[in-house]
């Protein structure tokens, strides 16, 4: 039985040769993922579990004290936290359906044989997306002043009314969806565009044979076909519209009475306004309650089917 | 992307999490930390000061002649820039003073603030004996460099007495002589004279619908002028008393008069009065320096007096505002910072070379004697436009209490004074309102 003790010890060796190996097989991912994790820890989850606890707190800094619920019944009680709720949702329910629209219609007309010189159009159309977001402002606050704007002077041209674009609350309103839409369009009707070259040529082609024309081609086949990347888009551009802060902030400061102050716009004021981070910290988990609980219901009335 | 499910969407979009990550950049500055018990009181290295544009610049001019008095001290002035300065103060004061400058250059409307929310974030400058000061300031500044315990935070630095810069020549079209106006109302009185003589010119512009920011210097100043402001100096919300809701009311006849322009957008009062249309500026001194860099064109034709009071009979000088300079309590040299501080705002001929240099209108009543205040200017028709701000000041105004909730009355006030100017609202009902929401708000109580 000599002869089996160098198997043994062989056998040992190769086992613990191959835990050592398993080991670094899986230790090597979770090291090449560590600084990610780590970033991720330190500058997202923490403060994500921080400012929930911040939400019940008032004051800052030594004056920090435990407040319990007071911010979030403050918060039902602030008629200017309701009137940035209805604004915002106000521009979601206008804007986002307006834009999805916009880009499915931009989307499926680059994607027509009959276009020529398809990159160019597709780099105009995703152009706006990629500019800044503060330079959109400087620009559009630029091109819709009241007295010498250039929207103004183009309306007047063709012989219709002018607005006060961004001295009345109303016109206000219009010039914010007007800059989201033209700063979004592009980025979702990229999405459409890639999602209908995966619609197959063949649906169409038999479709075609059937006998149905260009509008029961688009009904049937191109919007089901989209479906899914519909949802993707909507949800994120519900969450998007739901967080909008930049174009006011740029374009309005939330003016004129507060007609387009948003959630988020009223979260930055009383943080970094008002240094009151508590009721900043409330604001921003009542509207991540909100983003939760409309993107749960969308995906619950448009993807059910997608199985 | 077609057989995108919808577990992939959360995968991809991390939907709760984006809205999440808002909260999160509020937590990493209203976390932990406060005011530094860390610092120390050395009186020498090298101590950096924060400021911003011109009053930066007049800051370095007086440093060679406080680092010659002072040996062992050196001084890096640092132009932050404003607005950017006071995100900068509130970042570092969160963070428990750190990266903060040593010496701190903080308006009147948000040391109130700091000295609230931060409770020793800044330096108790009575131990080093600022009280010694007290009365080289104009009256009505004292107060609001003092906390609550009585301990003295910052040293004034510059005052803006409120001024009636006029167009002369635009009066005397119409036939009326300004320094007969005693009352805001003597002017609705004439202004259809004035219009018929002047078309196309108003009298003041505002930024009617306060698009990109409030625009209330106006209102305000018809607020101190009766030695009211958003809150008293015990802090009780001031919002819709009887002279909030008069300073309101003028605004809304002027409009209702058309004597007011409207001036949308970031500094549009300057394309605005660059066209010659208005033919008043109710503002602070600093301007007497500005008008004439920024509208030389119109040399000759601006006067300058006493604003007109709200009531008959009623007050007629107001300090408008004030900065000041503070030193921050976790600068490891706070001696050598005061040491600055003093050297710069203490010595008539400290301020004056700042004056001269950046503009800077100086608190320090005893700098008023020396003859620049009493120069002719060429730019007002030969008048001595400064020594009516240096009377002014020295008659000095009621102390004005921003409070660590003035962003907030800010606000809530400028939403109130839109309302009138866009939507004809009545005055006292949304003064009221105002006053109503601050209170909720803000767990002050309504004066």
């Amino acid at each position: 039985m000599t002869a089996a003790a160098p198997s043994v010890t062989l056998a040992k060796d190769a086992a613990r040769a191959h835990r050592a190996a398993r080991w670094r097989r899986t230790a090597v991912p979770y090291l090449l993922l560590a600084p990610a994790l780590l970033t991720f820890g330190v500058f997202k989850a923490y403060p994500v579990v921080d400012s929930l606890l911040l939400s019940f707190t008032t004051g800052s800094g030594a004056a920090t004290r435990s407040a319990g619920l007071a911010n979030y019944r403050r918060l039902l009680d602030d008629p200017l936290f309701w009137t940035a709720l209805r604004n915002t949702a106000e521009i979601l329910v206008v804007q986002v359906p307006l834009m999805l629209a916009l880009a499915v219609l931009m989307a499926v007309a680059i994607n027509s044989a009959f276009v020529r010189w398809r990159a160019v159009w597709r780099l105009g159309i995703f152009m706006p997306s990629v500019t800044g977001l503060v330079a959109t402002g400087v620009i559009f606050a630029y091109l819709l002043k009241a007295d010498d704007g250039a929207v103004n002077w183009l309306l007047d041209a063709v012989g219709l009314p002018t607005a006060d674009w961004l001295g009345q609350p109303f016109w206000a309103r219009m010039a914010v969806v007007l800059v989201l839409t033209w700063h979004y369009t592009g980025y979702n009707a990229v999405i459409y565009l890639a999602g209908l070259q995966s619609i197959p040529r063949e649906l169409y082609e038999a479709a075609m044979v059937d006998g149905a024309g260009p509008i029961r081609r688009f009904t049937a086949i191109t919007l089901p076909g989209l479906r899914p990347v519909l949802l993707f888009t909507l949800v994120l551009s519900t969450i998007g519209t739901l967080q909008l802060f930049d174009e006011p902030y740029v374009l309005t400061g939330g003016g004129p009475d507060n007609a387009t102050l948003t959630v988020s716009m009223y979260l930055y004021q009383n943080g970094f306004r008002y240094f009151d981070f508590g009721y900043a910290s409330a604001i921003a988990y009542a509207l991540t309650l909100l983003v939760s609980v409309l993107g749960a219901v969308q995906m619950r009335l448009m993807g059910e089917r997608d199985r | 992307m077609s057989h995108l499910s919808r577990r992939d969407l959360l995968r991809t979009s991390g939907a709760g999490l984006l809205a999440l990550a808002a909260g999160g950049t509020l937590a990493a500055c209203g976390g932990s930390g406060s005011g530094g018990a860390s610092g120390g009181d050395a009186d020498s290295g090298t101590i950096t000061v924060w400021s911003w544009a011109t009053a930066a610049e007049a800051l370095r001019g007086i440093v060679p002649a406080f680092e010659k008095d002072n040996p062992g001290i050196k001084v890096d002035v640092q132009d932050i820039g404003e607005p950017a300065i006071w995100d900068k103060i509130t970042v570092g004061m969160a963070a428990g003073g750190q990266g903060l400058g040593d010496v701190l250059h903080i308006g009147c409307d948000y040391l109130p603030g700091y000295l609230e929310k931060f409770p020793g974030g800044l330096a108790n400058l009575s131990e080093f004996g600022a009280d010694a000061h007290k009365d080289k300031f104009a009256k009505g500044l004292w107060p609001v460099v003092t906390g609550k315990e009585g301990h003295v935070y910052a040293l004034p630095w510059e005052v803006n007495p409120l001024g009636f810069f006029y167009r002369k020549d635009y009066f005397d079209k119409a036939g009326i002589d300004p320094e007969s106006l005693a009352t805001w109302d003597d002017l609705i009185a004439v202004a259809d004279r004035f219009k018929a003589a002047n078309p196309g010119i108003a009298v003041i512009g505002l930024n009617k619908a306060a698009n990109p920011t409030p625009d209330l210097d106006f209102l305000q100043g018809l607020m101190q002028l009766q030695g009211a402001f958003y809150f008293d100096l015990q802090g009780k919300i001031t919002v819709g008393s009887e002279p909030a809701v008069r300073a309101l009311t003028i605004v809304k006849r002027l409009e209702e008069a058309g004597l007011i322009a409207d001036t949308p957008g970031v500094q549009s009062w300057v394309p605005v009065m660059k066209t010659g249309k208005l033919a008043v500026a109710a503002m602070p001194a600093w301007v007497a320096h500005y008008l004439e860099k920024k509208f030389p064109d119109q040399s000759g034709n601006w006067r300058l007096t006493k604003p007109p009071a709200v009531t008959p009979g009623g007050k007629r000088t107001a300090l408008v505002n004030s900065t000041h300079l503070a030193v921050s309590a976790s600068s490891p040299r706070r001696r050598a910072a005061w040491k600055f501080v003093e050297y710069a705002l203490t010595r008539t001929a400290s301020v004056n070379a700042m004056f001269n240099a950046g503009g800077v209108f100086p608190a320090l009543t005893e700098a008023y004697t020396d003859p620049l205040y009493a120069a002719p200017s060429a730019y007002y028709g030969g008048q001595p436009v400064l020594r009516t701000f240096a009377d002014l000041a020295t008659d000095g105004g009621d102390p004005t209490n921003y409070s660590g909730d003035y962003a907030r009355a800010l606000k809530l006030v400028s939403d109130a004074q839109t309302k009138v100017l866009l939507k004809g609202a009545d005055p006292a009902a949304v003064l009221q309102d105002a006053a109503k929401q601050l209170a909720q708000q803000t767990g002050r109580t309504i004066a």
